[in-house]
């Protein structure tokens, strides 16, 4: 894992509104390249409206995301995937009519801009889909879809990846390898931003976190100084828990 | 489909088994079948059908106005001969480059949804018409006079070209139903903001496929206008030409290469046997299959296989 | 001159918007396109012809009659057809072209029956006669044709706003997942919303020989298209919306009409386009529908 002085990926007190609400309000952070950043909060704490700024499904309001030295605030989706940022989504949406094999192809042959596609098959590896390979994806079930999801967004051979709440739907031992899985990816070349909301996985697979209420950061530091912090306790468990 | 060399060789087979064979029947058949003109209707048909096919099939957007093309080349090569004196050949030419001018003009339509892009899309080919056919513009289009070309009139060449067209036509479908590119418009069809996140530029290929899908239908048109000399607006703009090849492409089954060709042997034929006595009666049952259609084999007859896992070219 | 273009592309307005609000229920309630709606303006106007014809019915007698019989097509044609058609996954387009055949087959029905040449009922069977209006002197048709819609498209506003079964249908037109899920029967309110909107189909259908001249099987794909673009410059889902659209488009076809006539045809189908493109979610409305 190493670290580079400038970071990947610099977040400047965005702000996005949707008609009078206020989903993200002066969010700032930062990201190193390497690092596993954890992104947690109550529900409608704009955790995935984060995400979704970042990869440009939405543009911000106001404020500023930097990566890599560029301006991405409003850029259309399809360039800032080019530029090699990609994600999941919570609910997978591969392309359910095309074969998983399809599904990856096109990521690969449309998405990795100036960088070289990856080696599919030991994405499809990866993702343990390669035995369904040729199978349309409506047919996958729902963790299948998942994983698919994955697969599609590392088909574009990103430098950061955004995963979306991965972690619903699978059990105990599928959590363990996935968990494994993710934290291998840096050393890939692949930088991450988890959100989750399953607190025991951020755990295992995150360096550090950033936990978001109401549209701002209110903590950011390790999970184990997280648990302890009067505020993040306040907003998850309510005040009368908080010491 | 997971090497190039995977579609090529579909690509190959395509053209071996489908289309060589299809484009020698049309050449011969003039030969064995006195009525050159309903041949030629025929080639027109597959032709435009599988232009259809090209923006329909792939990026499920529906032009109901589609016929407005095919009659922007028809004036298009008129025009041409008419005030620019080329050559039959030249001026086809020329018919394929003012349909896709005309695509070009219509391309912000494409960010409307379903049902706004089709009905304005209508709109669009009713008020080309209407331009086209406007007495005040008689000295340049002729109105609604109607074109009268002189000097051009060669069956034989122009049945020749009309088929090269339906050829090219074949090749675009089939090049889109095994290259990635093609795969791209599906997804874009499917889902377009998950095809953004895979790094597909929405617009940029839905753009494209209209163009291909506006040239054909310009090209053929301008054909039509040289194999026919004599035609009113009215012809070349009907809106009733648009309608009948979406029917033929959607009960063959659109995406595929054979789906539209099916469909037009199939339903043309039928109309030339049955309709052309009391074009009513021909039209009732024409509305009625195309309600059964939507209602119970929305994907055409083609799907009648794929949905059991045989692949059809 | 001007005044008069301008008091007559009112009344032609708030026809054309009686037109259109039936189009508007339906494309709002079930997200579905009639493009056979005006060909059921035209089976209207040929009733009142037929009717009149025969026995001298007067037209407006004509449309109180076919209330009824309207209403009911509307619920049988939503319960056979369309109800399965919803279930599909690419209803809307799938609805598009189904229409359309609809649309093929009552013109060439009503061709078969009543003939393709044009039809018309002279002016005496409503009211002979001009009528002064604001200074200028229209036909007494144009007026009660305009009384009766004004009348009409506030009718389906209080329908809309104050009874009970509109407000279901406003819910629908919302979200129709959701109203499922309140345990609203959206198939009734769908099915009434496709009776009303024929019923008012009919009633325009009426006043359609004396408004456009004549009529004839041909004539509905326009209508059509006319309505379509009323609610979609006015607003999809609002009554009052389609008004204004209506208003607006009758004002700028008669404009056009009066200064630049021989390409007055053209107007609505480019204002249609124009109005998509820079507007697409029409003038008062919340909501954008783009791709």
């Amino acid at each position: 894992m190493s670290h580079s002085a400038a970071p990947m990926l610099k977040v400047d007190r965005i702000v996005k509104n949707f008609g009078g609400f206020r989903a993200l309000d002066g969010v700032s952070f930062e990201l190193r390249r390497g690092e596993i950043l954890g992104l947690v909060g109550p529900n409608g704490s704009g955790k995935t409206t984060c995400i979704n700024v970042i990869s440009a499904i939405y543009g911000i309001n106001s404020g500023s995301i930097t990566f890599q030295g560029r301006l991405i605030g409003n850029r259309p989706p399809h360039l800032v995937t080019r530029l090699g940022i990609n994600r999941s989504y919570q609910s997978p949406r591969p392309f359910q009519s095309l074969t998983v094999n399809e599904n990856v192809t096109i990521a690969a042959a449309y998405g990795c801009g100036p960088r070289n596609a990856p080696d599919l098959d030991a994405i499809l590896a990866f993702v343990e889909l390669d035995g369904v390979k040729d199978r349309i994806a409506m047919e996958l079930n729902s963790a299948q879809q998942k994983m698919l999801d994955l697969a599609r967004a590392l088909a574009t051979a990103p430098s950061l990846l955004l995963v979306d709440e991965l972690a619903a739907g699978f059990n105990p031992s599928e959590l363990t390898k996935i968990a494994e899985k993710l934290r291998s990816l840096p050393a890939k070349g692949i930088t991450l931003v988890v959100v989750e909301h399953l607190l025991g996985f951020i755990e295992r697979v995150t360096d550090r976190v950033i936990v978001l209420n109401a549209g701002r950061e209110i903590f950011e530091g390790l999970m184990s100084d997280a648990v302890r912090n009067p505020d993040v306790i306040r907003v998850f468990l309510g005040k009368s828990h908080a010491t | 489909m997971t090497s190039p060399k995977t579609s090529l060789n579909r690509m190959l087979r395509d053209l071996c088994f489908v289309t060589i064979p299809i484009v020698a029947a049309m050449l011969i058949l003039p030969s064995v079948y006195s009525n050159q003109l309903l041949l030629f209707n025929f080639v027109m048909f597959m032709t435009l059908a599988q232009g259809l096919n090209v923006i329909y099939g792939f990026t499920g957007i529906l032009p109901l106005g589609y016929v407005g093309f095919f009659g922007a080349g028809a004036y298009g090569f008129a025009l041409s001969v008419m005030h620019l004196n080329m050559s039959p050949v030249l001026a086809f030419f020329a018919a394929g480059i003012v349909s896709v001018v005309v695509g070009l003009l219509l391309i912000p339509l494409l960010r409307l949804s379903g049902a706004y892009f089709a009905i304005a899309n209508m709109a669009a080919s009713l008020a080309l018409y209407q331009i086209v056919s406007n007495p005040d513009l008689a000295p340049i289009t002729k109105g609604p006079y109607g074109i009268s070309l002189q000097g051009v009139f060669s069956p034989s060449v122009s049945y020749a070209c009309a088929v090269s067209v339906l050829a090219l036509s074949m090749l675009a479908v089939s090049w889109l139903r095994n290259s990635t590119f093609g795969l791209s418009l599906q997804a874009v069809r499917e889902d377009p903001i998950s095809a953004a996140t895979a790094g597909v530029s929405v617009a940029r290929v839905r753009a494209i496929a209209w163009l291909i899908s506006a040239w054909l239908a310009g090209l053929i048109g301008g054909v039509f206008a040289w194999h026919i000399s004599v035609f009113y607006p009215d012809s070349v703009f009907d809106l009733g030409i648009s309608i009948s090849v979406i029917v033929f492409t959607l009960f063959g089954g659109s995406a595929t290469l054979l789906g539209p060709l099916l469909g037009v042997v199939l339903l043309y034929s039928a109309y030339n046997i049955i309709g052309i006595g009391v074009p009513q009666y021909f039209q009732i049952m024409y509305g009625v299959l195309i309600v059964v259609l939507m209602l119970f084999l929305p994907n055409g007859v083609m799907s009648i296989f794929t949905s059991r896992g045989f692949r059809v070219p | 001159m001007l005044i008069y273009s301008l008091i007559a592309g009112v009344l032609f307005g708030l026809y054309f918007t009686l037109i259109g609000i039936g189009l508007n229920l339906i494309f709002g309630v079930m997200k579905l396109v009639n493009l056979a709606h005006g060909d059921f303006v035209i089976v209207g106007g040929f009733f009142a012809c037929a009717l009149f014809a025969a026995a001298g019915v007067n037209p407006l007698a004509t449309a109180g009659l076919l209330l009824v019989p309207m209403f009911v097509v509307g619920v049988v044609i939503y319960y056979g057809i369309v109800r399965r058609l919803r279930l599909s996954r690419d209803a809307e387009m799938l609805s598009l072209i189904l229409f359309f055949g609809v649309s093929k087959i009552m013109e060439a029905a009503a061709g078969l029956v009543l003939g393709t040449s044009e039809q018309s009922i002279p002016s005496f069977a409503l009211g002979a006669g001009p009528m002064q209006l604001l200074g200028q002197s229209f036909p007494k048709t144009w007026i009660y044709a305009a009384g009766v819609s004004a009348v009409a498209v506030i009718a389906v506003y209080v329908y809309l706003y104050r009874t009970k079964l509109g407000i279901l249908t406003r819910a629908v037109m919302d979200n129709d997942d959701e109203a499922v899920m309140t345990g609203i029967n959206v198939d009734r309110i769908c099915a009434i919303a496709l009776g009303i909107s024929l019923m008012l189909a009919g009633v325009a259908g009426v006043f359609a020989p004396f408004m456009l001249g004549s009529i004839t099987p041909a004539a509905g794909v326009d209508l059509s298209v006319a309505a379509f673009a009323v609610i979609v410059i006015g607003t999809l889902g609002n009554p009052l919306g389609a008004m204004l659209g209506g208003i607006i488009y009758g004002i700028s076809l008669m404009l056009m009409q009066t200064y630049m006539s021989s390409w007055a045809n053209v107007l609505p189908n480019v204002l249609l386009i124009a109005v998509l493109l820079v507007r697409p979610q029409g003038l008062l409305a919340r909501q954008v529908r783009s791709a």
